[in-house]
């Protein structure tokens, strides 16, 4: 054959191709490749030249000016509805202070940002104590902060948890080592991966394998490995600090709860053995904490149990290029512009209007927030009850221990219901019907608490208990550990009078660095 | 000299008929081909549509069953132009982030709806909503499914 033909023959062929369709519309499969990049990276920065279009995006997550209705990028903090932002925010919940005293979340707790600030915001906060050379807290804290913890979990194994988490520091790049590339994806082959040992161990306990799982589930659970409850494990349990995922007995909150009443060493009476994060300053309730619950309300919500994921929301397709979609990588609110709405929403709600879609969330969210103000004030009047019912110098029942047992056994449930709804993030939206229903409970139960503790002093606290609850316990706006450090702060609140003053001490850590002129710590890592 | 010139004639008829039957076909086939799914896939940007085309209970309906007039002047007129316009933006333009389809699209396949379902819907009022596939909703491709069942990067 000539060359003529040859071309000839190939050209009808191309066309014949075109018109017949050799070209199989392949599965829904996400793309395998191939990099240079060795399997043990842990910065980001490696991940660019391969990856510039989705590294791009993941650049994005530095935009952090822009709120919404009731989220946005701003780090406000969480409790002050007073202050204009950026300090403070007009949907605010007043008594998150009151309602952790004597817990590190009392000294500082903000809005989220994006991932790429991360490790900035987990060395900055004030929940971690930067005026010591102890921490407070376990290098635990790490956990979902970088992917120099697969680094770490390989090194050190289980005995990394209990580590000095100042110890870590100077290790770190803020930019180079948050939470990045490595945290989701195999560096090789850019598979999806889970690298989080608390939620490789949930799978393992439900004989799941992490690579059988279809990608629909793994869409979501990437983010499972940090956006979910945990809990450190009770040295009496396992290794000390071990993060664990409070979910065999299930994701409903009240299952949750059930799961709590195992695994810690708590003594006082009627909760012997239970769980607590921490002893509640002021009304001395062993308490629990939740912690940004996303995945358990999303997952059997009108969203989760159809089966959509994460990343159908949060890292909607996008044609960067004008050609071939890539997963955007911003994780953010999808109502901070239409064009967001439009590229989370409309995939599926292709009918809807950005405007119309907006609404509804917020319709859902406003209900939400509303009512989780309201079972938090219930919340701070059981503490209040408590408080004054310990204290009672008049006649007290006859089974006075056994009602205060129950009274902070309810205040305890209480509050764990509302903060699973406040720690979430997305105001009700992931699971209307069961923020709603842990709000109603909540404050069912934080209303027993108050009438246990009345009872318990044959109604004695009632007058006391009477009227707004805002004039009888004010909300705390300002709290820190410098704060804790002055006599005269621990006297403006009541409630705060049951804090120990803190030692006067100056910052030994601002970020990566040590501050200069403070002595080094003798005991490293 | 009669009878050659006739005969050339006959010819003349003869291949114009040959090429007329050649030209119609081709016409015929490629307008038939270029309906087809298997056509349409050509182009990633179409794998998401054509492959919950296939999964559906429409699967052995050409794209074009629903996509352009049934029939007319009409018909061939709305493929030219979708055609270039698909082809430009394919080629020159941006392909938006999520493809939805115009009115006039939605309009096109409203009418392909009533033309094969029309026994169907003949004793009931359709004037509740404007379009069958508000309440039909997983016919325009299956648009609730979760997105990993119907969709990928770099398509």
């Amino acid at each position: 054959m000539s060359r003529k033909n040859c071309l000839l023959t190939a050209a009808l062929c191309a066309l014949a191709a075109l018109f017949f369709g050799c070209a199989e519309i392949p599965e829904p499969k996400a793309p395998s490749y191939k990099t240079d990049l060795p399997e043990t990276t842990v910065t980001n920065k490696p991940f660019e030249k391969p990856f510039p279009l989705q590294y791009k995006t993941y650049l994005r997550n530095d935009e952090d000016t822009i709120m919404t209705e009731y989220k946005g990028s701003v780090p406000f903090r969480k409790n002050d509805d007073v202050n204009q932002l950026p300090k403070g925010y007009k949907h605010a919940q007043p008594y998150l202070k009151n309602l952790w005293m004597g817990y590190p979340f009392s000294y500082e707790y903000n809005e989220t940002r994006g991932h790429t600030y991360a490790l900035t915001d987990v060395l900055e906060i004030d929940r971690i104590n930067r005026y010591s050379d102890k921490a407070g807290l376990p290098s635990t804290c790490y956990n979902c902060k970088t992917p120099k913890m697969v680094e770490w979990v390989g090194k050190y194994g289980d005995d990394f948890w209990a580590m000095e988490f100042h110890g870590f520091r100077t290790e770190l790049d803020l930019k180079d080592h948050s939470i990045g590339c490595a945290n989701c994806h195999d560096p090789k082959t850019m598979d999806l991966r889970i690298t989080s040992v608390p939620l490789n161990d949930y799978l393992a306990k439900e004989g799941k394998d992490p690579k059988t799982l279809s990608r629909n589930e793994m869409r979501s659970l990437v983010c499972a490995q940090c956006h979910v409850e945990y809990y450190f494990t009770d040295p009496k349990h396992g290794p000390a600090a071990k993060p664990v995922f409070p979910w065999t007995r299930g994701f409903d909150f009240e299952e949750m709860y059930e799961y709590y009443k195992d695994f810690g060493s708590v003594t006082a009476p009627g909760m012997e053995g239970w769980f607590a994060d921490w002893t509640h300053a002021v009304s001395k309730t062993p308490m629990l904490k939740a912690q940004h619950p996303e995945y358990e309300m999303f997952i059997d919500g009108t969203h989760g149990a159809a089966g959509v994921s994460c990343a159908d929301c949060h890292m909607s397709y996008t044609r960067l290029d004008g050609k071939k979609k890539i997963s955007n990588h911003h994780w953010t609110s999808p109502l901070k512009s239409p064009e967001g709405i439009a590229a989370a929403c409309r995939t599926c709600h292709t009918d809807k209007s950005p405007e119309y879609l907006k609404d509804r969330v917020v319709t859902t969210q406003r209900r939400v927030f509303d009512q989780l103000i309201l079972a938090q004030e219930v919340s701070v009047k059981a503490h209040e009850a408590i408080r004054q019912a310990s204290e009672w110098q008049g006649e007290k029942a006859a089974d006075f221990d056994a009602l205060m047992a129950q009274a902070r056994e309810r205040c305890r449930k209480g509050q764990w219901l509302w903060d699973m709804v406040s720690a979430e993030n997305s105001v009700g939206f992931h699971n209307p019907a069961k923020a709603l229903e842990a709000l109603a409970n909540s404050r069912r139960y934080s209303q027993e608490a108050v009438d246990y503790a009345m009872q318990a002093t044959m109604f004695g606290i009632g007058p006391t208990l009477a009227g707004d609850i805002k004039q009888i316990v004010p909300p705390i706006l300002e709290h820190s550990r410098k704060l804790q450090q002055s006599a005269e702060h621990l006297q403006s609140h009541k409630w705060l009078s049951y804090l120990p003053k803190f030692p006067e001490a100056d910052l030994v850590w601002n970020l990566n660095k040590r501050v200069e002129g403070t002595p080094e710590a003798k005991e490293g890592h | 000299m009669t009878e050659n010139r006739s005969k050339t004639g006959l010819k003349i008829v003869v291949l114009g008929l040959l090429l007329g039957v050649v030209l119609y076909g081709g016409f015929a086939f490629s307008m038939k081909s270029t309906d087809q799914a298997q056509f349409c896939g050509n182009c990633h940007t179409m794998y998401e549509y054509v492959r919950t085309h296939q999964m559906s209970g429409h699967a052995k309906q050409a794209c074009n069953e629903c996509h352009i007039p049934a029939s007319g002047v009409e018909r061939y007129v709305f493929k030219a132009k979708s055609g270039a316009h698909d082809s430009y933006v394919t080629a020159f333009g941006t392909v938006p982030d999520v493809i939805h389809a115009g009115l006039d699209t939605k309009e096109v396949v409203n009418d392909n709806c009533k033309r094969c379902h029309d026994i169907t819907v003949l004793n009931v009022a359709m004037d509740v909503k404007p379009y069958c596939t508000d309440c039909h909703r997983s016919v325009p491709h299956m648009n609730k499914l979760p997105i990993s069942k119907r969709s990928a990067a770099n398509e």
